[in-house]
């Protein structure tokens, strides 16, 4: 097929743009800023073009760019995306100038680096978003934790070093692990194949043909690695720490898009790899989401501060997504796609709200506000609109998904019980529950805290950080069709090739070089 | 003496080192101000030597009465040695001033150890194996201690001697041992005829000491205790040399004698041995180097686990496991110069500095050298896109593809333990203020050194295809 | 008109955006009220103009479906924003549109030189816009999130000020309970939507009512359904046991809780369950569930009105056993006669809400009727439109509580059992009591507030209007509903107006109304009885001899505490639900589940390979010889191993 070289662009873009920033003088931080924004938007613009341009009514991979990398283990550069990608693509491209306009106050300190670990971060998530070659996918998926770790390290709080190595280590040891999987898989691929490759589209007919035990184990393997990243219950400690410490950018794109990153996983790489695994696993899978949903509303509802508890807020959100994933039937697997994209979205804006107060405050503590709602009116409606949102109110986004998900996982016959959504589904009370009792405890009752009373209201920059997520916000409510249909097909090939997989050996073989 | 004219080609690159060393003797007792012109000489040795194997890598033939092997996978030895030792020798030109210890004949010992390797990697007979290992241990226990005026250097050269001979007794011991069964010390006759001997188990015994003999000069546990002592003894760029071609030769030499074996039936016989090796030593070293505040120490042990991934790729005994090993060398060589480079240029005269503390604050002090070392210590945790991964990578395909999946589990559990001490040096550089007052040295030279070894580290992990290619085209 | 029954959605919500967006900048009451109102207005027109429309079609053809946009569509689950125009809900929708218009423009008297007016109308419009969504939604999607907005509104305006204490906790406290509990209902609606769903198929009304009786399925399912959407319907209309949101609801302003806790909302669940009559009449295990609730309800909570001193907490405990009523007749099958409840219903307590509101307005926010009293002269048509709507909700003929109240009586007898009935009449006749109780200690008997401070007066025309305008609606209301036995031939109007509604489920049910007029006629008189001598005994007690209300309350020290905390029922919550789930979170999930074993187990894995590490180090001493020694043992290990395996 010919070749198309708009995604190896939008990759590009973030490269050259963080070398462009080494040949700037540190001393000018405003150039740094601007620059950095540009390739930002720019990386944007692109990932629209392609957006324009992409056909949602074909579940393949489109704008398929492949050339041959390390010849000798038949490794390529091979990118190509489909519904799903497009989605997280388009996230991932729509929060990033975000986050670094809104830390243009909040970023004093070697704004150069900053910037640049940003970009290189953004490209890191591109390139897991666009990978189709295993180790390709291998590669960004690990470098991403640099950067990750330097912006919590450099510029986090006060436990910032424990939450920065806490999160590299914790990461790496589920990669790692994936890494022999991944080997393994391709290794028993290559005799089937006939040469060794990491070609995912090769992987995708020799994966569903290993014995269910050994499925159960890459599976497993597999899992664990995204698991970390979702965070599924228990593997999610290390979320919190990284939440709190990390400055505001860092929480925004670490909620909005790494999170997905795992569940994006699951989808691309664990489903079509192993099917038989995939269904025997899904009710372990489930439940654990399912504590996720409840445990994490239940750890968010008693929180003192503000961050950890829109962290463990993630938890449950994220739980709801792994049933989505694991409900196996459209509905819910769709509800998945989109609630990924919510979280990003809302989660995102209450990370940037928490921070824009912090930024005036210096506090994260609760107890410390009260009675904010008449000095700062537009932030106590930003705040009563995101958290609305998070907590699934119909017109807004995050309805859409979580009942998409609850009505897949209800009728789901993988599943195949109505508990996993009568328990889930409380998870939707909690949600009121923790988020607007942190609400009236912060914006509503009279102004206890004295030096509240010299906070100032949101300036436009915030605001023009805020408007475009709302936006988003309530198109997603209102309309979803917009991004649901994007998906639509992919969904529905990857539930496909669970439910009934190719369970011969493929014919054809393809020649290594 | 030679058969033919093209049997000179074949071994010129040993000729040159060897010419090298003469004329570097020469400079040192003619010359006036030979300090300053012996390191660019022997650098020119270095490189025009390495250069040459790899332009002559085609020829590949056995000369000198079946005593050496030319061309192929040796030069390709020789091309690592000569470069890497080059590298040494940039990295010295202003460390051996700072220290005072900038004496002529510390190059030529450099250039005889690598003549010594040479002949370790392309030896074809046991005798020859024997005498490299000897000129290359002779010079680096003189190394070691090159520096009088300091006791740890001295106390080092004299511990790196006792045990150094002591291994190397049992290895001697062992080609006895197999000369006496296989009446011969051709190592493709003892090759040839393995089925039969193997029957003998006095001739088994010779294998495995000889084994021993190398398994200490590779670190590799339980034969790695003189290592912490000898690398933070000897002068920092010394001790580059030891980590990186010392062991590299080490592991030449057993590829030497092994790959032939390695073709046979009786593969998986001395398999078990390396792989139980591999896993102490990768487990100890990443394990022990946590708690370790030296930072020459560290390193020391980080190269006993590095050491057990590199006999990972021997244990799983396929070609592919050795491609795996020559790339884990090649990189692992500029990995750890670079950074023995970076240790030398921070650490200040009598051993200061060497405290992992000193570290602190570097990256806003001087921004370049803590990049450069931040990016040595991910690829020596092994983090992609940097070539310390994909040499992993690769050793761990090779175990795999030979059923050794639960060899590469635990060389993963490793690098995790491993990661975090590596991140440390990372975390003092970036998130740590200042303390004392550490102040590197301005040393180009030494800059230049370390900035090609990371270009090599970076360039060696995004594109290994070609060295993968050249490396294959030849096992 | 039909077709253009959006605009009653749209125009809200226009209002709402205009006066969210531009009302801080303007400031301007009139602006922002007029609008507020206008939009309201407009939308009046054209709900009436869809009525007369709909009342010109034949009957078969009153069904119209005006679909605006998909909305979601994902697999087998089609859903569109569009709207269900019959008889059902225009009859919601006069009433809500209706209603809410008095009380908008009552409101703009009300809240005459609040510092956030215009919020209030932002809120107010927002309301109308998801109430309307949710009586006109024409799939349960749609509905919820009506259902789901309204309880937004409602969060919102009972939390109006948010910045006042309420009782002993604050009114954002109040909404938020609203909120949660609303919340909570929700969870059981969502569940019944899903089963919905995974039976039918489909979430649009007219294709689940249809396969409801085409399709085979189990009565158990039916069951299930209908017990789950009751929970929503409970944690709406405030039932047992999710009531104890609506009393702390009284902390939004008056008119709030007219329109929205009183009159609209809180009659959703109402709605709802009367709009799945089939699903309900396929189950009648639920029905009865639906009744014992109601009647329970309605019982409770008219004890609980007997010894309530705050004026609005009384009519709000008045509303939820009104409510209960309503609830009573969905339960004995007699849908329509719930519905034409719901309607009366919303005119007297609207008006009285607004009664009450005119005279906490001219008392200055004093609300305890005990410091009340012979305000009739001071504040003549608030007191004469109190008595009507008082005498109207105690069920005294010919005035519409009496022909609403009396038919579900009726019903609960035939349908449901003498037990039902005479509960119901306690209920009525405790009703009657209190309502008269609250109107003597308001506006009869001597002046118990300080004259110098307080002097009470009529409210502003803007006010007082709406209150006649709902006077009249309260007295002549009922009409329209005049049982069989005194209309006569022309049959009970409102019946016939909705009987193509629940044609099915009553077919279902098989019910043929067996009227013996003369029982009818009976317990009519008996309840009227009942309601009359209630409220003679009431002017007796808090009129003639005031003592003996003490002396009562004194004997039943006991008894009338329970009441007067409302059988503690908050209390219970707490110490049983509340305070363990939140206690347990944090002192056991959080504090010790999460950080000490969870993150605990990663924290000690590493801390054990760092001892470890600390440990092993010590071989490393430095000694050749040591060094040397462990060489050698290697070195025999190894020599035992290659003799072992291959000697």
């Amino acid at each position: 097929m010919e070749q198309s070289y708009l995604l190896t662009y939008l990759l590009a873009v973030p490269i050259i743009g963080s070398l462009l920033l080494l040949f700037i003088n540190k001393e000018k931080a405003h150039l740094i800023k601007y620059v950095g924004l540009i390739v930002a938007l720019i990386a944007f613009v692109i990932s629209l073009i392609i957006y324009l341009d992409f056909n949602d009514q074909s579940s393949d991979f489109q704008f398929v760019h492949k050339f041959n990398w390390v010849t000798n283990l038949n490794i390529s550069y091979h990118v190509g995306i489909d519904g799903l990608s497009m989605l997280l693509i388009l996230l991932t491209t729509f929060l990033t100038p975000l986050t670094l306009i809104s830390s243009w106050s909040g970023i004093k300190n070697k704004v150069k680096e900053f910037t640049f670990f940003m970009l290189f971060l953004e490209l890191g998530m591109l390139g897991v978003f666009a990978s189709l070659d295993m180790f390709l996918f291998y590669v960004f998926w690990e470098a991403m934790l640099i950067p990750m770790y330097f912006i919590i390290g450099i510029w986090g709080g006060e436990r910032r070093i424990y939450a920065s190595i806490k999160f590299f280590i914790y990461t790496m040891a589920g990669s790692l692990l994936m890494l022999v999987a991944i080997i393994w898989l391709c290794v028993y691929s290559a005799d089937l194949l006939g040469g060794f490759t990491t070609n995912l589209l090769d992987l995708y007919k020799t994966g569903p043909t290993i014995n269910t035990t050994i499925q159960g184990f890459l599976f497993l393997a597999f899992a664990l690695s995204f698991a970390i990243k979702v965070p599924l219950f228990p593997f999610h400690t290390w979320l919190p720490d990284a939440h709190v410490e990390a400055p505001t950018a860092g929480s925004v794109i670490l909620a909005g898009v790494l999170l997905k990153m795992g569940t994006y996983g699951f989808l691309r790489f664990n489903l079509p790899l192993f099917p038989q695994a995939s269904i025997d696993y899904a009710g372990l899978i489930s439940v654990l989401a399912v504590i996720g949903i409840i445990y994490g509303a239940l750890v968010a509802m008693v929180q003192t501060d503000m961050k950890k508890l829109v962290a463990y807020s993630s938890v449950s959100h994220l739980g709801f997504v792994m049933l989505g994933i694991f409900a196996l039937n459209q509905e819910a697997v769709q509800g998945a796609v989109i609630q990924m994209i919510n979280h990003g979205l809302s989660t995102g804006a209450l990370f940037l709200l928490v921070g824009m107060i912090y930024e005036r405050t210096h506090t994260r503590k609760i107890a410390d506000y009260g009675g904010i709602a008449k000095i700062v009116p537009y932030f106590s409606f930003a705040l009563l609109f995101t958290s609305l949102s998070s907590i699934g109110l119909p017109g807004l986004n995050g309805f859409i998904g979580e009942f998409l998900i609850l009505t897949g996982a209800f009728k789901s016959t993988v599943l195949g019980s109505w508990w996993f959504t009568v328990f889930a589904a409380t998870g939707v009370i909690f949600a009121a529950v923790y988020l607007l009792w942190m609400y009236k405890k912060v914006v509503f009752g009279e102004v206890t805290n004295a030096n509240m009373n010299s906070v100032t209201d949101l300036n436009f920059r915030e605001k023009l950080v805020l408007v475009p997520i709302f936006v988003f916000i309530v198109w997603i409510g209102i309309y979803p069709t917009t991004f649901l249909k994007i998906s639509d097909k992919t969904s529905e090939h990857i539930i496909n090739l669970v439910t009934s997989p190719v369970n011969q050996i493929p014919v054809e073989k393809i020649d290594v070089k | 003496m030679f058969s033919s004219i093209q049997e000179f080609y074949n071994i010129l690159p040993l000729v040159i080192i060897g010419s090298g060393i003469v004329l570097s003797v020469l400079i040192e007792i003619y010359s006036k101000k030979s300090e300053s012109i012996l390191p660019w000489f022997s650098i020119l040795v270095f490189l025009s030597a390495g250069f040459y194997s790899l332009l002559s890598v085609k020829n590949e033939s056995v000369v000198l009465q079946n005593m050496l092997s030319t061309g192929g996978i040796t030069n390709i030895f020789y091309f690592i040695f000569n470069i890497g030792a080059a590298l040494v020798c940039i990295l010295s030109v202003d460390y051996t001033k700072k220290y005072g210890i900038n004496y002529g004949e510390y190059y030529i010992l450099i250039q005889n150890s690598v003549l010594g390797m040479m002949m370790m990697a392309g030896a074809k007979s046991l005798f020859m194996i024997f005498l490299g290992l000897e000129v290359m241990s002779v010079c680096f226990y003189v190394l070691a201690g090159v520096n009088r005026k300091k006791e740890e250097a001295i106390e080092a050269s004299l511990k790196y001697f006792l045990l150094g001979s002591f291994a190397t007794g049992f290895l001697v011991y062992g080609i006895a041992l197999i000369y006496g069964s296989a009446h011969t010390t051709s190592i493709d006759v003892v090759t040839a005829g393995f089925a039969e001997y193997s029957s003998d188990i006095i001739f088994l015994v010779g294998i495995l000491l000889f084994l021993i003999g190398f398994s200490f000069k590779i670190a590799a546990f339980p034969f790695h205790m003189w290592v912490p002592d000898v690398y933070e003894g000897a002068p920092t760029t010394v001790t580059g040399l030891f980590s990186t071609i010392g062991k590299a030769a080490a592991f030449a030499a057993i590829i030497a004698t092994l790959t032939a074996l390695f073709s046979g039936e009786n593969t998986s016989m001395f398999l078990p041995y390396l792989a139980v090796l591999s896993i102490f030593s990768m487990l100890f070293g990443s394990i022990v180097a946590i708690a370790q505040s030296n930072i020459k120490r560290m390193l020391a042990y980080s190269s006993i686990s590095h050491a057990g991934y590199i006999l990972i790729g021997l244990a799983s005994g396929t070609s592919v496991g050795v491609t795996g090993v020559v790339f884990y060398l090649a990189v692992y060589t500029f990995m750890n110069l670079a950074a023995f480079g970076i240790i030398s240029l921070v650490e200040g005269e009598n051993d200061k500095n060497l405290d992992i503390n000193s570290y602190a604050g570097l990256g806003t002090k001087s921004p370049l050298l803590a990049a450069l070392l931040a990016i040595i210590m991910f690829s020596l945790a092994g983090l992609p896109p940097l070539a310390g991964f994909f040499a992993k990578y690769y050793v761990f395909i090779a175990a795999i593809k030979s059923g050794l999946t639960w060899l590469a589990i635990l060389g993963i559990i490793s690098s995790v333990i491993s990661v975090y001490f590596y991140l440390r040096i990372v975390v003092l550089m970036y998130f740590k203020e200042a303390e004392g007052e550490v102040v590197p040295s301005k040393s180009f030279s030494g800059f230049f050194g370390v900035v090609i070894s990371v270009l090599l580290v970076i360039l060696l992990g995004i594109f290994p295809g070609s060295l993968l290619d050249l490396i294959n085209s030849y096992l | 008109m039909i077709d253009l029954i959006y605009l009653t959605v749209l125009l809200p919500l226009l209002g709402f955006l205009f006066n969210g967006l531009a009302g801080p900048k303007i400031k301007n009451e009139k602006v922002i009220g007029i609008v507020g109102s206008g939009v309201i207005g407009l939308s009046f027109i054209v709900v009436v103009g869809a009525f007369f429309e709909t009342l010109a079609l034949p009957v078969e053809q009153r069904l119209n479906i005006v679909t605006l946009f998909q909305w979601i569509s994902v697999g087998g689950l089609n859903i569109s924003f569009s709207y269900q125009v019959d008889q059902l809900s225009l009859v919601m929708s006069l009433i809500v549109i209706g209603v809410g218009f008095l009380i908008h423009v009552y409101s703009i008297g009300y809240m005459h030189g609040d510092k956030s007016f215009w919020r209030f109308f932002t809120y107010l419009n927002l309301f109308i816009f998801a109430m309307m969504n949710l009586v006109l939604a024409d799939n349960f999607l749609v509905l919820f999130l009506g259902w789901e907005g309204v309880g937004l509104c409602s969060y919102l305006l009972i939390g109006f000020w948010y910045d006042r204490k309420f009782e002993k906790s604050t009114t954002s406290a109040a909404g938020l309970k609203a909120f949660v509990v609303n919340r909570i209902g929700d969870f059981g609606f969502l569940l019944g939507m899903f089963l919905i769903y995974s039976t039918f198929g489909t979430l649009v009304f007219t294709d689940v009512f249809s396969r409801a009786v085409s399709f085979a399925v189990p009565e158990h399912i039916f069951v299930f359904i209908a017990i789950f959407l009751f929970i929503g319907a409970t944690g709406k209309s405030a039932q047992i046991p999710l009531l104890v949101w609506l009393p702390d609801a009284m902390a939004g302003p008056t008119p709030v809780s007219a329109l929205i806790h009183a009159a609209t909302m809180v009659t959703a669940g109402v709605y709802m369950v009367a709009r799945c009559s089939i699903l309900y009449a396929s189950a009648p295990a639920a029905m009865m569930v639906v009744a014992v609730i109601g009647i329970f309800t309605a019982f409770f909570a008219a004890t609980i009105g007997l010894v309530q001193n705050d004026i609005k907490k009384v009519l709000a405990y008045s509303t939820v056993s009104q409510l209960g009523y309503m609830f009573l007749a969905l339960g004995a099958g007699a849908f329509s006669a719930g519905i034409f409840h719901v309607m009366t219903h919303a005119f007297f307590k609207a008006l009285l809400f607004l009664g009450a509101g005119s005279v906490i307005h001219s008392m200055h926010e004093q609300q305890d009727i005990r410091h009340y009293g012979g305000l009739k002269k001071y504040m003549p048509i608030t007191y004469g439109t109190f008595l009507v709507a008082a005498v109207a909700i105690s069920g005294i003929p010919p005035l519409s509580g009496f022909f609403s109240k009396d038919e579900i009586l009726w019903y609960s007898f035939t349908n449901l059992g003498f037990v039902f009935w005479l509960i119901g009449l306690i209920t009525a006749l405790m009703t009657a009591f209190y309502m008269f109780r609250l109107y003597f200690m308001t506006f009869e008997g001597k002046e118990k507030f300080d004259h110098h401070k307080l002097h009470p007066h009529e409210s502003p025309k803007m006010m007082t209007v709406p209150l006649i305008v709902l006077a009249v609606l309260s007295a002549i209301g009922g009409f329209i509903g005049i049982p069989e036995i005194f209309s006569g031939e022309h049959g009970n109007l409102f019946h016939t107006w909705l009987a193509p509604i629940f044609k099915t489920a009553e077919m279902k049910l098989m019910q043929f109304g067996g009227h013996s007029h003369f029982e009818e006629l009976l317990l009519m008189i008996i309840s009227v009885v009942a309601a009359l001598s209630a409220i003679l005994y009431a002017r007796f007690v808090y009129l003639k001899k005031p003592e003996v209300a003490e002396k009562t309350s004194s004997r039943f020290k006991a008894a009338y505490n329970i009441l007067l905390n409302k059988y503690f029922l908050d209390e219970a919550y707490d110490a049983t639900i509340v305070n363990p789930i939140v206690k347990g979170s944090e002192k056991i999930l959080w504090k010790i589940a999460d950080n000490k074993i969870i993150d605990g187990l990663i924290n000690y894995l590493a801390r054990l390979i760092d001892i470890i590490s600390g440990f092993i180090k010590r071989i490393q001493t430095g000694v050749a010889q040591s060094y040397a020694l462990v060489m050698v043992i290697g070195i025999v290990i190894a020599l035992f191993w290659i003799i072992l395996s291959y000697a």
